[in-house]
């Protein structure tokens, strides 16, 4: 796992074309809210489309809650937008395809010779891209359940909004 | 993230109507007609009763020349914003090929009172599958340089508005 982007740490403010060729930050892209950040191999492996899968059932959930997701591989933006599409997925896939920061943060799955691909990888990150919870997804099992991300999108939201309880008169 | 006053204008205007305007361009319909003024003002106190709330971020006083859907619903019949018929459109955006630009409009803190897209490119013909306009019919403007920009799609899948913004405006300050 990349240790130095563990718990504690903050995470670099990537700034990587989206699935329509646009130019985005990471920090544009959570806008103050609790975000999940996950890297994938790549369209083509059958554990990404699994754990797809998963994800876009909890959008359902996502979309009314003030969360944000952002997945990231080096697919070119117009396979990350076919993909995108084919899935259902309503939130934003960036496309690192020169691997500009796969060595920064160690997310480079040396075993893979032939994709040079993201080792998969997922950080619940707050408003400042302040890392909370890390999982490292290399084996399938290693991934977060949605029920482990509800958990966690409940502990930083109580954390970073102050009106959880809700105000007295 | 924060928004702007927006209106469209099809009734004469005195002049001091607009004098504290950030941005006024002519509309024409698809046809080259004359179809009036659109024009923006910063927040503040509310510059016209026509003044609906829009993201801000989609002014841009370099802005091309720029095909736009408008969706302008009357008071009488707007829906909820939180209506599901709404929210289906805001999911369509986030899953459609992207528009350079989208906001919903705001009139009060719980009807939606429209929306405004950008179309891409020189053709309107993107703009026939503006997902807002199933809400209520949508008025197809050319307008002029000054007003429009791009924005980059609406990070997904939140489709809520935050303290009362038009979304996608984000952030929960009061600004």
């Amino acid at each position: 796992m990349a240790d130095r982007f563990g718990p504690g740490g903050r995470f670099p403010d990537l700034e990587l074309p989206d699935h329509s060729g646009n130019c985005r930050r990471l920090s544009e892209l959570a806008a103050g809210d609790p975000l999940l950040l996950h890297f994938y191999r790549g369209f083509w492996c059958p554990k990404e489309q699994a754990f797809f899968r998963r994800l876009v059932q909890l959008q359902d959930e996502a979309e009314v809650a003030y969360t944000r997701f952002v997945s990231v591989s080096v697919d070119p933006p117009q396979v990350a937008a076919a993909f995108r599409a084919g899935l259902g997925a309503r939130w934003t896939f960036l496309s690192d395809t020169d691997r500009q920061y796969q060595a920064e943060l160690g997310l480079w799955e040396t075993t893979d010779t032939v994709h040079r691909a993201y080792r998969p990888a997922s950080f619940l990150l707050g408003p400042g891209l302040d890392v909370r919870q890390t999982w490292n997804g290399y084996w399938f099992w290693g991934r977060p359940t949605n029920e482990e991300l509800r958990q966690s999108f409940r502990t930083v939201t109580m954390a970073i909004r102050p009106d959880w309880e809700v105000p007295a008169r | 993230m924060s928004w702007c006053w927006f209106a469209a204008l099809t009734r004469p205007l005195a002049r001091e109507e607009l004098v504290d305007a950030s941005a006024c361009v002519q509309a024409t319909d698809q046809d080259g007609r004359p179809a009036g003024l659109l024009a923006a003002w910063p927040r503040g106190r509310r510059p016209l009763r026509e003044a609906v709330r829009m993201d801000e971020r989609l002014l841009d006083p370099g802005g091309p020349p720029a095909w736009v859907s408008l969706v302008l619903v009357p008071r009488e019949v707007a829906p909820l914003f939180d209506d599901p018929a709404v929210s289906q459109a805001m999911r369509r955006v986030l899953a459609g090929p992207p528009f350079a630009a989208v906001s919903t409009l705001v009139r009060d803190a719980v009807h939606f009172a429209g929306a405004v897209t950008v179309g891409e490119g020189d053709q309107p013909g993107q703009l026939a599958d503006d997902p807002f306009a199933r809400l209520h019919p949508a008025r197809i403007l050319r307008v002029g340089p000054g007003l429009f920009g791009r924005l980059p799609p609406p990070a997904g899948p939140a489709i809520q508005r935050y303290s009362g913004k038009p979304w996608p405006a984000a952030g929960f300050d009061t600004g």
